[in-house]
């Protein structure tokens, strides 16, 4: 099953503002910086590992349709 | 040729569309959890005013970190996943295709916008603030806020391009004014350089009086595209639908876009009236205001006028009642906000808390009764129930909420009257009669009535929540016959 292209875009998007969360949190002024930095990175992990599951879900899903049709 | 032939050479067959319904729910589940939340808030926040000790010294429970909290849930959380929802339940169904972007994109919506509302409330709390209302997020949360907002943008006018029908029908086009100028008005108005890109302080480039005319030039307009445009498209969709009736005028619906578009942009400036804002400024937006007394009540008549010969659905129909009133409250709040615009009448009403009253009458008359409204017709629409749980709870709530309503914004009229009567009474020797602590021991009894008021409305929703969960959960509600698999429906249902 292919990749589709959406997930690929949105998923390498959110791992930009990731990486930005991470580049925050690590010179952060203030607390809030701080804490936007931290959820940033942690909101993104959390989405692209859903992605990911999604993708697998579907594959699986796709699998075992193929197997119920032979 | 036979009948049946020439009906199917004539009318090509529709294929069954899979809309992407699942965000539309993530939408609509959080819209009503961030209600309770806002309606909760406020329930405390009247609980201070009454009694400020309740704050209990707490500096994360003090009002004024509390207060943005508030209007956030209640406007971006509740209102803006509401409008989330339906107008991309709207956008599908009226063009007859699938969302464009793709299913990831649309969950980068749902939790990009609720990851927003999180972090704007917990900075609040926190004390970091832009002291602007309703703009109060500082950059780098508002930077966020603008990333999911194109990207909704470009899901929406993306699902327009690919539409399957020739017209673009009305709800879609109040829907894409309100996404289209709070993208404009955020970015006028969050015009700032932060202190640091490591800090979350920034200063916005416009001083003094300019800053404020952008503010209320946003502010009035956060009004007019996000409370009201937005909300109009779903009012354009959701009670044609419920009256199973057309519009009662597609051309008037037309004349109110345009006129209200055009119109609602140059009222900002009442905000600022007795100020050092020019004068002629102030008048120039006292005229608009008045002006739009004629789109408002247009949109009015036509909203209620859809139910011409079907006014006996609001005795069998209660979410239809929700509707209907909803119109009724736009109605009677858009007449109320050009009277309050009027230089003389602002110069009594301002800063008291007739502007409190006046803005609940829309926010719980209009906005959420219109929300509710527009719940009970999706929730059994998207999980393919056979209607709501109970039709008499749903009367209750419509109740409970209106006795809310009027208790809240009744007292805030007596209070907010008699708040600007005090200030601006003097004795015979030209000495102002009353101190403001005095005014402000005058509205005590006002301000529990008003508790009382969100106390039911708080209510009326809980009930909601109930009704709601038992029309998924019910087996009472369960379809007999064959269905659909999950996603898929005619097109144009």
């Amino acid at each position: 099953m292919e990749i589709q292209v959406s997930d690929l875009l949105v998923g390498l998007l959110v791992l930009v503002l990731g990486l930005v969360g991470l580049y925050l949190a690590s010179g952060a002024l203030d607390d809030e910086i701080y804490i936007f930095g931290l959820g940033l990175a942690l909101f993104a992990a959390v989405f692209d590992i859903g992605l990911v599951k999604r993708h697998y879900d579907r594959m699986q899903a796709a699998q075992a349709e193929a197997k119920r049709h032979v | 040729m036979s009948d049946l032939a020439f009906a199917t050479a004539a009318v090509p067959a529709r294929l069954p569309v899979e809309y992407n319904e699942a965000i539309v729910k993530k939408f609509l589940i959080a819209s009503v959890f961030w209600g309770i939340v806002a309606f909760l808030v406020g329930i405390y926040l009247a609980t201070e005013l009454c009694w400020p000790s309740f704050n209990l010294g707490l500096s994360f429970l003090n009002f004024g970190r509390l207060r943005p909290v508030h209007t956030s849930a209640g406007i971006f959380a509740f209102g803006g996943n509401a409008l989330f929802a339906t107008s991309l339940y709207v956008v599908q169904r009226t063009c007859r295709t699938r969302l464009f972007g793709g299913d990831a994109l649309a969950d980068f919506l749902f939790w990009g916008y609720n990851f927003f509302i999180v972090m704007a409330a917990l900075s609040y709390v926190l004390g970091y603030s832009r002291s602007q209302e309703y703009s109060e997020p500082e950059w780098h949360i508002t930077l966020f806020l603008v990333l999911v907002w194109v990207l909704y943008a470009v899901v929406f006018i993306g699902t327009l391009l690919l539409r399957e029908e020739p017209h673009i029908y009305v709800a879609n086009w109040f829907y894409l004014a309100f996404i289209l100028t709070v993208a404009v008005l955020v970015l006028g108005n969050n015009a700032e350089l932060p202190v640091s890109v490591f800090s979350a302080k920034s200063y916005v480039v416009y001083s003094g009086v300019q800053n404020a005319l952008v503010q209320w030039w946003y502010g009035h307009n956060a009004v007019g595209f996000f409370l009201t445009a937005g909300f109009l498209g779903m009012m354009y969709y959701f009670i044609p639908k419920q009256a199973n009736r057309p519009i009662y005028s597609y051309r008037l619906s037309i004349v109110h876009f345009w006129s209200l578009i055009f119109l609602y942009i140059w009222a900002g400036p009442h905000h600022l009236h007795w100020t050092s804002l020019p004068d002629w400024t102030q008048t120039l937006g006292m005229a608009f205001s008045i002006m739009l007394w004629m789109p408002s009540w247009g949109g009015m008549i036509n909203g209620l006028m859809t139910l011409s010969g079907a006014w006996d659905k609001l005795r069998t129909d209660p979410a239809l009642r929700f509707s209907v009133t909803a119109v009724g409250f736009y109605g009677m709040s858009t007449f109320e906000g050009p009277m309050m615009s009027i230089r003389d009448v602002n110069a009594l009403s301002h800063y008291t808390d007739w502007t409190i009253g006046h803005v609940h009458s829309g926010v719980l008359g209009w906005v959420a009764f219109i929300s509710f409204g527009a719940f009970y017709y999706l929730v059994p629409a998207l999980w393919k129930r056979s209607g709501i749980y109970s039709s008499r709870l749903i009367a209750w709530h419509y109740w409970i909420a209106t006795l809310g309503i009027v208790f809240y914004i009744s007292s805030m009229w007596v209070a907010g009257i008699m708040q600007g009567l005090m200030w601006r009474a003097y004795d015979q020797f030209g000495f102002l009669q009353y101190s403001f602590a005095e005014s402000v021991v005058a509205v005590h009894p006002y301000y529990v009535i008003r508790l009382l008021g969100g106390l039911l409305f708080l209510i009326g929703a809980l009930i909601m929540v109930y009704n709601l969960i038992m029309t998924v959960r019910s087996p009472s509600t369960a379809r007999q016959e064959a269905t659909l698999p999950s996603g898929v429906a005619v097109a144009g249902g």
